[in-house]
């Protein structure tokens, strides 16, 4: 698997682990799948672990500065956002 | 003050007691189900499980605030030395941060967390609120706020003794120690403890009954 491929998976299994979304859901999500506001599921306290887990399964470190609202409209804006960050 | 403890007896004489020290904060509600699932499990196979409250949490009458790691760690020894017969320590996540000072004959953890990971949730919990509400935060903020005063962090009003624990809280070396996570060479199933709505699995709860089943037989308890 390329990286980006990596990513793509990871952010899948995550939101599928802290959303309930199941395989089928998670797999059907598309770049322009909208996240938070869209999924009942996808409240600030979902979207707090949704960050550490990122930073667990992806190795990051994501910072208070670089998490605004957009980053977790759509699914397309968070793969690029993890994209992003592990190639940083 | 004595804290409720769910105790779920086998048929006949116990093999030994299965102690369970539940995930911390909400995880703990998360997982609670599955949990007690587990424990039935474990009930039919002969082993006795207890699920106690730490102090602070769930039906506790202690406010979490007075609470901290240390106090934790005691309430598990002093729960674990009045339990008659073999014990076996199960802990789950957080759980596995406070497991440490009991005397029992194994230990057996899922999923083991550091205590900063957990506390970077809650503060990332708390951040988001207070952006919500127009105030600015940061993680770095509530840090320095932690050092002086306590904080209410996705609900729980955390002491600054608390906090500070939880910042360089890792799972202490215990023997003998099975630690098994969730995949195809641990149990079979989800990070519940995850979860936004709570779920339950009846699937996971066998596959975690019968891993501290076979654990049991391997330290020698028949």
């Amino acid at each position: 698997m390329t990286e980006a491929k990596t990513v793509d998976a990871t952010l899948r299994a995550l939101l599928a682990d802290v959303l309930g979304l199941g395989e089928a859901r998670a797999a059907a999500l598309t770049e322009g799948s909208g996240l938070f506001g869209e999924l009942p599921e996808f409240d600030s306290m979902a979207v707090a672990t949704v960050l550490t887990e990122m930073e667990d399964r992806l190795g990051i470190l994501i910072d208070d500065d670089e998490i605004d609202g957009e980053i977790f409209e759509t699914y397309g804006n968070l793969l690029a956002f993890s994209l992003r960050k592990v190639t940083d | 003050m004595s804290e409720h403890r769910l105790r779920i007896e086998p048929a006949g004489t116990p093999r030994a007691t299965i102690l369970i020290v539940p995930p911390l904060f909400e995880e703990a509600n998360r997982t609670r189900r599955t949990l007690v699932l587990a424990m039935r499990a474990l009930a039919a196979e002969g082993f006795a499980a207890v699920l106690p409250d730490l102090p602070g949490q769930n039906e506790s009458l202690v406010p979490l605030e007075r609470v901290d790691l240390v106090g934790w760690q005691d309430a598990v020894a002093q729960i674990a030395a009045a339990i008659e017969g073999p014990v076996i320590i199960a802990s789950v996540r957080g759980g596995a941060l406070v497991d440490h000072q009991a005397e029992a004959e194994a230990w057996w953890r899922l999923a083991p967390i550091g205590g900063a990971s957990l506390l970077r949730t809650l503060m990332r919990a708390r951040v988001g609120a207070d952006r919500e509400a127009g105030v600015a935060s940061s993680l770095d903020s509530l840090q320095e706020e932690a050092k002086t005063a306590s904080l209410l962090l996705a609900g729980n009003r955390l002491s600054s003794a608390m906090i500070a624990q939880l910042g360089v809280s890792e799972p202490q070396a215990v023997a003998p120690l099975r630690s098994v996570g969730l995949g195809a060479d641990g149990i079979a199933g989800t990070p519940l403890w995850l979860r936004a709505e709570p779920d339950e699995d009846a699937a996971m709860a066998a596959a975690i009954a019968a891993d501290i089943s076979i654990w049991s037989k391997t330290c020698g308890i028949s």
